[in-house]
C-alpha cells in the first residue's frame, strides 16, 4: 500500500518535472531566459490573427514551420490586398470587433503610418541585433524580407546580347523605336506598392528621368498588379517588365522557365515587407513569438529557400538571400533599400505625391 | 413623403367584396421597412462618408462637401464618367436589339439548333467579367491564339486589331452582355400567348412582320427593362475595364476609384462615396426614365388559363444564313474567351514561339485543391449560391409582389429602393456592407459567417431578382386568383393555390439565373472575405491583385464547370421552363 502511493507520488512527481521539459519549448538559442515567459504567456492565447498580403502558397511553408516550433499555436492567415488590409485594420480597430493581432504588408509607407498613429505594440525583439537600423521603426515596425525591383523579360523572344546593364542602357534601348508597346511597368497612379517602388527609383537613380521618358516614348503599358505584368511578359505581349518585385519573379520562374530577370548594376532598388503587431493584440505573445520567427535566422531560411522571397538578413544561405542578390547588383553598394523610417510618410502627403505624379505624367505619359 | 391612406386605395366597386384587396396592409409595410433597411443603410452610411473628411468612424473628421469638389473637378474623373457612358451606350445599343432578336429566333422561328444556341447564348452570363477579359487576351491580345492563328495566316506581324482600345472594350462590353437581354426577353417571350403571333402569321404576315408588329410590342416592357438595365450596368462595370483597360489608362467610373487611393496614399472613402453617390443619382433617374417608359403596368398580362401556343415561324431562306450569323456570334463573344480561359488553366505559359503541348500541365488545378483557401471557396462557393439563391428568390418574390400588389404608396417606394443596389459598384457596396457587419451589433456575429456573403449578395442582386421576378409575375393573368378569391379562398390561399402553380416554372428559373449570378458574383464579397468564407469571385478579385494567373484560370474554368454543370443537370431534369 505504502509502496504503492510511494510509487504514485514518484510517477507523479516524475510526471510533474516531464511534462513542462516534453511541452515547454526550449528558448532560441541567444534569446534571454525571460523569453519562457512569451512562450509560456502564448501558450495561455487562443488564436493568432494575420493579415497578410503574401499570398498563402508563399507563407504556407512559414506557417508550417513556425507551427513546428511552437506546436501550441492556432494561426489565421488572411491573404488580403496592401491598401484593403490597412483599411480593413483601422475599420475594425474602430469598431473593436476582432481583428489582426499581425499585419504583414508590402505597403511599407502605411504599415509605418499605423506605427506612427499609435496602433503599433513596442517591442524590443531579441532578434533586433541582427538588423541594421535601416530595418525597423522605433521598434514597432520591423522590415522582414528583402524586395528588389528587377528588370524582367521573355528569354524567347529577347536575345542576351539585348539585355541592359544600366539604367542609361535601358534609356537608350527604350528610345530607340523598336520597343513600341512592349514594355510593362507600374502605374503609380493606381498601385501604392508601385508609387513607393517609383518615387524611391526617382529619388536615387540619376538616369531616372531618361527612363521615363523613354518609357513614355515606348508607349509602356502601365500596371497595378505585378502578377498582370509577369503574365505579359510570360505570354511576349511585352518584351520587358521594370521594376518587377524579385520575389515573385522567382517564384514564377519555377513554372514558367521562359522568365529570365536581370538587375541593375547602377544601382538596384529594394523595398521590405513589413510587419507590425496590433498594439490591442489578443495574442500579443503569439504576435511576438511570430514576429521572431519571421526575423529569425531559420524564418529567414524558409524565406530564402522555400516561399523564395529575399531574406533580409545576411547570415542566411540559399537561393533568395541578401548574399545572391548583393553578388547579382555587382556589391552591396549597388542595392539601395528603402528604410523603414518615418520619410515614408512624407510619401502620404498629396501634395507631395502630386510632385512626383506630375513629373510622372509628364514625362510617361506626356500630359 | 406622405403616406396616402390605405383604404382609400380601394376602387369603391371592389370595396362591396369580402377581403377585397390581398394580404394585410401590415404585411406590406413590414416588407417595405425590411427592404429600406437593407437598401437604404449601406447607401446612408455612404451619403454620410460622403461628406466627410475621414473615415466616419475616425476620431477627427469634418463635415463638408472637399470629397465632392475634389472629385468633381478632377479631369480624371470626367473622362472615366464619359467612358463609362460610352460603354452603357455600347451595351444599349448592341445587347437589346442583338439580344432581342436572337430571343425572337430562338423561341419563336424554326432556327436550326435553337435547343444548343439557347444554351450556349446562356454561357457568358456564367462567367465573371474578369475572366471574361483573360480569356479575350489570351485568344485575342497581341499575344493570343487566335491572334498568332490570323497573323500567320495571313502573314502579318501583328493583328490588325487590339482588345485594350475604349472602343474594343466597348464592343466586348456590348457583345457580352448580349445574353442577359436575351435570357430576359426569351423568358418573357416563351410566356406570351402566342395567339396573336398566330392570328398575324395566319392573316400572311411574314417573320419580320409578326416579330416587329406583334411579338416586340408585346415584350416592350422586357425590352425596356433589358436597357435600362444596361444602362445602371454599363455604369457599374468593373471586370472588363480593369482586365482590358488598366493598361492603356481606359478609366471606367468603378476603377477610377483606385485612382482616388493612389493619389492620396491612404484609401480615400470621401472620395469613393461622393462616386457612389453620383451612380446613386444616375440610377434614380434610370428606374424613373423606366417606370415613365413602363406606365401601364399589367396591361400586357397574356399567359393565364388560356395558354395557347402556335406554330414556330418559318424562317424560310434566311434559315441558315441566321444560323450561321448566330454561330458567329458565339464563336466571338462565348467560345473565344471561354477556350482562352481554359487553355490558359492548363498551361504553365503561352504565346508567341510556346508549343502549347509541352507546356500542358494539370498543376494549376492541383494547386487549388492542395491550397486549403482555394479548395474552400468551391464550396462556399456552391452554398452561398444553393442555399442564399434559393432564399432570396423567396425575398424578391415578396419584393415583386410587394410593387405589383401593394398599395400604391407602398408599391412604388418599394419600385425605387429595388432598382438602387445595383446602381452602386459591387465593390463600393461590399464596403459599406463590411462596415455595417462589423458596426451594428447585431450583425457582428454574422460578419465571419458565409451568411454575410449571402445576405451581400442579396442585396446586391436584388434589382436583377426582382425584375426577372416581376417579368414572370406580369406574364401571369390575375384570372385565376380573383376565381380562387370568389370561390371562397383567401388571399394568401389564393395566390399560393391559384398563382404559385403557374409561377413557378418562372421562379425555378430565377433561381437557376441566380444560382449563377451568385457563383459567378465578385467584387461585393471581397471586403468580407475571411478564413473559412472564401468565395469563387471573390477570391479571383483577390488573386488579380497579386496576379497569380495560374490559378484565377484555373478557379474560373471550374466556376464555368460548375455553372455548366448544374445548369445542365438541371435541364436534364425538366426544370426549365417551356
Amino acid at each position: 500500500m505504502l509502496k504503492n502511493a510511494r510509487h504514485a507520488l514518484s510517477l507523479l512527481t516524475v510526471s510533474l518535472l516531464a511534462a513542462p521539459a516534453v511541452q515547454a519549448q526550449a528558448v532560441p538559442n541567444g534569446y534571454p531566459a525571460s523569453y519562457a515567459s512569451v512562450i509560456d504567456g502564448a501558450k495561455k492565447e487562443g488564436k493568432l490573427i494575420i493579415y497578410s498580403s503574401t499570398d498563402q502558397a508563399s507563407a504556407q511553408p512559414l506557417i508550417d514551420d513556425f507551427r513546428k516550433a511552437y506546436p501550441f499555436a492556432n494561426i489565421e492567415y488572411n491573404d488580403i490586398g496592401t491598401s484593403q488590409l490597412y483599411s480593413r485594420f483601422l475599420a475594425e480597430a474602430a469598431a473593436g470587433t476582432p481583428t489582426a493581432d499581425v499585419l504583414w504588408s508590402s505597403a511599407m509607407d502605411l504599415q509605418v503610418k499605423l506605427a506612427a498613429d499609435g496602433y503599433a505594440l513596442s517591442y524590443a525583439s531579441p532578434e533586433s541585433k541582427n538588423f541594421a537600423a535601416e530595418n525597423s521603426y522605433q521598434n514597432m515596425a520591423f522590415g522582414t524580407t528583402l524586395e528588389p525591383a528587377a528588370l524582367i523579360y521573355n528569354k524567347r523572344l529577347v536575345k542576351p546580347g539585348d539585355l541592359p546593364a544600366t539604367h542609361a542602357a535601358f534609356a537608350a534601348l527604350l528610345s530607340g523605336g523598336k520597343l513600341t508597346g512592349k514594355i510593362a511597368t507600374w502605374d503609380p497612379e493606381k498601385s501604392g506598392v508601385g508609387f513607393t517602388l517609383t518615387e524611391y527609383d526617382n529619388q536615387t537613380n540619376r538616369d531616372f528621368g531618361a527612363v521615363s521618358l523613354g518609357l513614355g516614348k515606348a508607349q509602356a503599358g502601365l500596371y497595378s498588379s505585378t502578377g498582370a505584368m509577369l503574365e505579359k511578359v510570360t505570354s511576349g505581349e511585352a518584351l520587358y517588365g521594370y521594376n518587377i518585385i524579385g520575389s515573385y519573379a522567382l517564384l514564377r520562374q519555377k513554372t514558367v522557365p521562359d522568365l529570365g530577370m536581370k538587375f541593375w548594376k547602377d544601382g538596384t532598388i529594394a523595398f521590405q515587407r513589413v510587419a507590425v503587431i496590433n498594439k490591442a493584440s489578443k495574442a500579443p505573445n503569439t504576435a511576438k513569438l511570430f514576429l521572431d520567427y519571421l526575423l529569425s535566422r531559420r524564418g529567414q531560411l524558409v524565406m530564402a529557400n522555400q516561399s523564395l522571397i529575399y531574406s533580409l538578413r545576411g547570415d542566411v544561405a540559399g537561393k533568395a538571400t541578401r548574399a545572391t542578390l548583393t553578388q547579382a547588383v555587382g556589391g552591396a553598394g549597388n542595392l539601395k533599400v528603402i528604410a523603414v523610417d518615418k520619410r515614408l510618410l512624407d510619401n502620404l502627403v498629396p501634395a507631395n505625391r502630386n510632385t512626383f505624379l506630375n513629373l510622372w505624367r509628364k514625362n510617361v505619359k506626356g500630359q | 413623403m406622405t403616406v396616402p391612406p390605405l383604404a382609400g386605395q380601394r376602387s369603391p366597386a371592389r370595396q362591396g367584396a369580402r377581403a377585397s384587396r390581398p394580404p394585410l396592409p401590415v404585411g406590406w409595410w413590414l416588407l417595405l421597412a425590411a427592404v429600406a433597411v437593407a437598401v437604404l443603410s449601406p447607401l446612408l452610411l455612404l451619403l454620410w462618408q460622403s461628406f466627410l473628411s475621414n473615415p466616419f468612424f475616425a476620431p477627427v473628421k469634418q463635415v463638408g462637401v472637399s470629397a465632392y469638389s475634389q472629385v468633381l473637378t478632377d479631369p480624371a474623373f470626367w473622362r472615366a464618367f464619359g467612358n463609362s457612358a460610352v460603354l452603357a451606350a455600347a451595351m444599349i445599343f448592341i445587347a437589346v436589339p442583338l439580344g432581342s432578336v436572337l430571343a425572337f429566333l430562338v423561341t419563336k422561328t424554326d432556327l436550326p439548333f435553337a435547343k444548343v444556341f439557347e444554351v450556349l447564348l446562356l454561357t457568358p452570363i456564367f462567367v465573371s467579367p474578369i475572366v471574361l477579359g483573360v480569356g479575350f487576351i489570351v485568344s485575342l491580345g497581341p499575344s493570343g491564339f487566335v491572334s498568332g492563328l490570323f497573323t500567320s495566316l495571313f502573314h502579318l506581324t501583328s493583328t490588325p486589331w487590339s482588345v485594350y482600345t475604349l472602343p474594343a472594350i466597348a464592343l466586348i462590353a456590348g457583345l457580352t452582355h448580349v445574353p442577359y437581354v436575351f435570357l430576359y426577353v426569351s423568358t418573357t417571350m416563351k410566356n406570351l400567348d402566342a395567339s396573336l403571333e398566330e392570328a398575324a402569321r395566319l392573316s400572311g404576315a411574314g417573320v419580320w412582320k409578326v416579330m416587329t408588329s406583334v411579338t416586340l410590342p408585346l415584350v416592350r416592357p422586357a425590352l425596356v427593362y433589358s436597357a435600362m438595365l444596361m444602362l445602371l450596368l454599363g455604369f457599374e462595370i468593373f471586370g472588363l475595364p480593369l482586365v482590358l483597360g488598366d493598361s492603356r489608362g481606359v478609366d471606367v467610373i468603378t476603377t477610377y476609384l483606385y485612382r482616388l487611393t493612389a493619389v492620396t496614399g491612404v484609401p480615400a472613402y470621401g472620395p469613393m462615396a461622393v462616386v457612389a453617390m453620383i451612380l446613386i443619382l444616375l440610377a434614380l433617374l434610370i428606374v424613373f426614365m423606366q417606370r415613365a417608359l413602363t406606365r401601364q403596368r399589367g396591361s400586357y398580362a397574356s399567359l393565364g388559363a388560356k395558354g395557347y401556343r402556335a406554330q414556330r415561324l418559318k424562317l424560310g431562306a434566311w434559315k441558315w444564313p441566321l444560323a450561321a450569323l448566330t454561330i458567329l456570334y458565339l464563336l466571338y463573344a462565348v467560345v473565344t474567351p471561354m477556350a482562352g480561359v481554359l487553355l490558359r488553366s492548363l498551361v504553365r505559359s503561352w504565346g508567341p514561339g510556346v508549343n502549347l503541348l509541352d507546356a500542358l500541365t494539370g498543376a494549376n488545378y492541383a494547386a487549388i485543391f492542395s491550397t486549403p483557401d482555394l479548395s474552400r471557396s468551391v464550396v462556399n462557393t456552391l452554398i452561398v449560391a444553393l442555399v442564399g439563391g434559393g432564399v432570396a428568390v423567396a425575398v424578391y418574390l415578396l419584393v415583386a409582389l410587394g410593387i405589383q400588389r401593394a398599395p400604391r404608396g407602398v408599391s412604388r417606394t418599394l419600385d425605387y429602393l429595388a432598382g438602387l443596389p445595383r446602381a452602386v459598384p459591387g465593390l463600393i457596396m461590399g464596403l459599406a456592407l463590411f462596415w455595417l457587419f462589423i458596426f451594428v451589433p447585431v450583425l457582428k456575429p454574422v460578419r465571419p459567417t458565409l451568411i454575410s456573403i449571402a445576405l451581400a449578395y442579396m442585396v446586391v442582386w436584388l434589382p436583377y431578382g426582382v425584375r426577372l421576378i416581376t417579368a414572370a409575375l406580369g406574364q401571369v393573368s390575375r384570372d385565376l386568383e380573383e376565381a380562387a378569391r370568389i370561390g371562397g379562398a383567401t388571399a394568401t390561399g389564393a395566390f399560393l393555390k391559384a398563382t404559385l402553380p403557374v409561377l413557378k416554372p418562372g421562379l425555378i428559373a430565377a433561381w437557376l439565373l441566380i444560382f449563377m449570378q451568385f457563383v459567378r458574383e465578385y467584387s461585393s464579397a471581397v471586403y468580407l472575405l475571411s478564413p473559412g468564407t472564401e468565395v469563387l469571385g471573390a477570391q479571383i478579385v483577390q488573386l488579380w491583385g497579386t496576379g497569380a494567373v495560374d490559378s484565377i484560370a484555373a478557379l474560373s474554368s471550374l466556376q464555368i464547370v460548375i455553372i455548366v454543370g448544374v445548369y445542365s443537370l438541371a435541364t436534364r431534369f425538366g426544370v426549365r421552363p417551356e
